[in-house]
């Protein structure tokens, strides 16, 4: 049998703490009551303030113990200027150490794993900015440009057979052709249906971000945009809620308790909901789509990097009025190391944030749908009956005239435009939802295909369903440079489409492109909506939610206005 | 040892990876953690995995009682505690 022979490395304190515990020691040795224990060990638990020790010293010592180890610790503080068990670990910690660096021999420089690899490139100092940016840049056009032919699928079977057979089913139980059929078809499926048809956009973006999230670049993101946030005065862990923001505003609010200090919270709670959440997605997607369908993807990347921009622009701004002499205070990040994302987690994600909008659809957006509908049915002049007005004599119309005025510069001031902005406040998603109730009216259930059988319209759902995935596998293909079969983005031609272009092009003197452009920075910096203001009174207080409330429409306001009236002073013709 | 971590965090430039301030401390990731973990519980240093969503942060809701979905699982920030 072999025996080792361990090197005896004793361990000492420094000499003032060793002093310290040997005076103390020795009296523990001495008292009765405390002889239970090693009076070394005793003595440096005593020192370390081991609180159920320091109770039996208490009960047990005599007023002699009580005064010797009081006046230990303040000499030591005096000597250390620190508290003494801190001072104590850190003694230990540091033997380890020195143990450790003379018994275990490590390579010079240890071997560089995947993710150190992956690292070097990805935050890089001049290259981690623009791998980010392309890395954006395919979301938005995965987002886009994959989703696109199920949105359009979406809406044709929403609109068509499903508004079909909601109207069949009710003349067949003798509730057809009144207001209740109107409301069904012209409110729900119209209100409601429009902004469910945006699922697969939302989808897609879950995916992409879930991907990101999983695959552990998220992580890396933050630590890349940490060097822009701080050319700006800003702190890069700021940007973590932000990313949160890209999904919804309302735990990106919440995020911020991350953050150290009230006013970095604060900060960032005002910064959060210029990032663009994904309520605001249909928004762009329907206006790009209409407007710029060639070059929807870039579009809507470019409202996100206007997002990002403005927050760290007023971030700096508001740093250098309101919150002055907050140093910047360096952090570590756990990067976690890359991994192939598991697709148990990816489909969760998107499961469950999916859900939470469908959820959302048939709440929130539901309810604003119906008192949309009830105010287009609401007759206010004008020869209309109830449920049978035309909705420009509607109570609706009338409410969102008073408000066109404040549009009006900004080239999207009409009623119709102006109104979804309003109901907007609610709920981002419902300003697709507005539009739609007021643009098709009392058109939504009359498609040219009404009397199509119920086989007939299985078939061509099907068949719909058919032609948008090899639209969509025609986009992904595309995207990687190789274009097949016809062109993908062609102007949308549905009857709400030609009624914004129309809408737009009115309210902006034929500058339609130019009002569209406007009216999507308005979107994306505009006053957030109520469950993100009500988050922001929770953690900030009334004072600051009322900052976020007014703040945001002002710049959302004069930013709209410079891409209008700027446009219109540089003539400029879009698409370009 | 410890006093070192605090030290490396305020002269830090830029934010640094946990990798990183463990090679600069020649110290195992696994050592390193628990040392974080001490200052964590004296309050000198502030750990995002520690301090999570925190009470009432409204992480869960009537319609979410499984907490929010939009909830982003962030990676870890250790942070110098003013």
């Amino acid at each position: 049998m072999t025996t080792i022979a361990m090197p005896n490395i004793p361990f000492r304190y420094p000499a003032p703490i060793e002093r310290e515990i040997e005076q103390l020691a020795t009296l523990f040795a001495q008292t009765p009551a405390l002889t239970d224990y090693p009076a070394r060990w005793l003595a440096i638990q005593a020192l370390e303030g081991d609180e159920a020790l320091l109770a039996e010293i208490e009960a047990g010592g005599d007023s002699r113990v009580k005064a010797a180890l009081a006046a230990s610790l303040e000499r030591l503080r005096a000597v250390y200027g620190d508290e003494i068990d801190i001072v104590m670990v850190d003694q230990r910690y540091r033997f380890v150490h020195d143990i450790a660096i003379r018994a275990v021999t490590r390579p010079a420089t240890p071997p560089a794993t995947l993710s150190d690899r992956i690292d070097r490139i990805v935050t890089h100092r001049w290259l981690g900015i623009p791998i980010f940016l392309v890395v954006m840049w395919l979301v938005f056009k995965l987002t886009t440009d994959v989703a696109a032919p199920f949105v359009d699928w979406l809406d044709r079977v929403l609109s068509g057979p499903v508004s079909r057979w909601v109207s069949g089913l009710l003349h067949l139980v003798g509730a057809g052709g009144g207001w209740f059929e109107a409301l069904l078809i012209d409110g729900v499926l119209a209100g409601v249906g429009g902004v469910l048809a945006f699922v697969p956009v939302l989808l897609t973006l879950y995916f992409a971000l879930a991907l990101l999230e999983d695959s552990g670049y998220m992580a890396r993101a933050a630590f890349v945009m940490d060097r822009v946030m701080r050319l700006f005065g800003l702190h890069g862990k700021s940007f973590l809620p932000m990313i949160v923001g890209f999904g919804c505003s309302v735990p990106a609010i919440y995020a911020t308790r991350t953050l150290d200090s009230r006013r970095d919270r604060i900060l960032t709670g005002l910064l959060v909901p210029f990032m663009s959440c994904s309520a605001r997605l249909p928004v762009y997607v329907l206006i790009t789509m209409i407007f710029f369908p060639q070059y929807a993807g870039h579009v809507i990347f470019a409202l996100y990097l206007i997002g990002i921009a403005t927050a760290v622009g007023v971030g700096a701004l508001l740093r250098g009025l309101l919150f002055r002499q907050q140093p910047a205070t360096p952090f570590v990040l756990e990067l976690p190391p890359y991994r192939l994302p598991a697709p148990g987690n990816i489909w969760r994600q998107m499961w469950e944030r999916t859900s939470a909008f469908v959820r959302k659809a048939g709440t929130i957006i539901l309810t604003a749908s119906i008192v949309v509908w009830l105010l287009l049915a609401i007759p206010v002049g004008g020869e209309g009956q109830f449920a049978n007005t035309p909705v420009e004599q509607s109570a609706f119309a009338g409410l969102a005239r008073a408000t066109t005025p404040v549009f009006a510069p900004l080239g999207f001031g009409n009623w119709e435009s102006s109104g979804a902005l309003v109901t907007g406040l609610i709920a981002k998603e419902v300003v697709v939802g507005t539009l739609t109730q007021v643009y098709t009216g009392g058109e939504a259930a009359a498609d040219d295909t009404a009397a199509m059988t119920l086989s007939e319209d299985l078939v061509l759902i099907v068949g719909d369903f058919g032609a948008a995935v090899g639209e969509a596998l025609r986009a992904l293909v595309g995207m990687v440079g190789f274009e097949i079969g016809a062109a993908l983005e062609e102007p949308v031609t549905t009857g709400l489409a030609a009624a914004i272009q129309v809408g737009l092009a009115t309210s902006s003197n034929g500058h339609g492109e130019l009002a569209a452009l406007a009216f999507l920075v308005f979107v994306l910096l505009y006053t957030p909506c109520v469950a993100t203001l009500a988050a922001s009174r929770h953690e900030f207080g009334l004072r600051w939610m009322l900052v976020s409330l007014v703040g945001q429409f002002v710049i959302a306001w004069l930013a709209a206005l410079l891409v209008f009236q700027g446009g219109l002073a540089l003539g400029i013709r879009l698409p370009l | 040892m410890l006093y070192q971590i605090l030290a490396i965090l305020e002269q830090a430039e830029e934010p640094l990876s946990l990798d990183e301030l463990s090679r600069r401390l020649h110290v195992e990731p696994g050592a390193l953690n628990e040392m974080i973990a001490f200052w964590v519980r004296k309050g000198r240093l502030r750990d995002s995995a520690v301090v999570g969503c925190g009470e009432k942060a409204g992480c869960s809701c009537n319609a979410n009682p499984q907490g929010c979905p939009f909830r982003h699982n962030g990676p870890r920030l250790i942070t110098l505690c003013d």
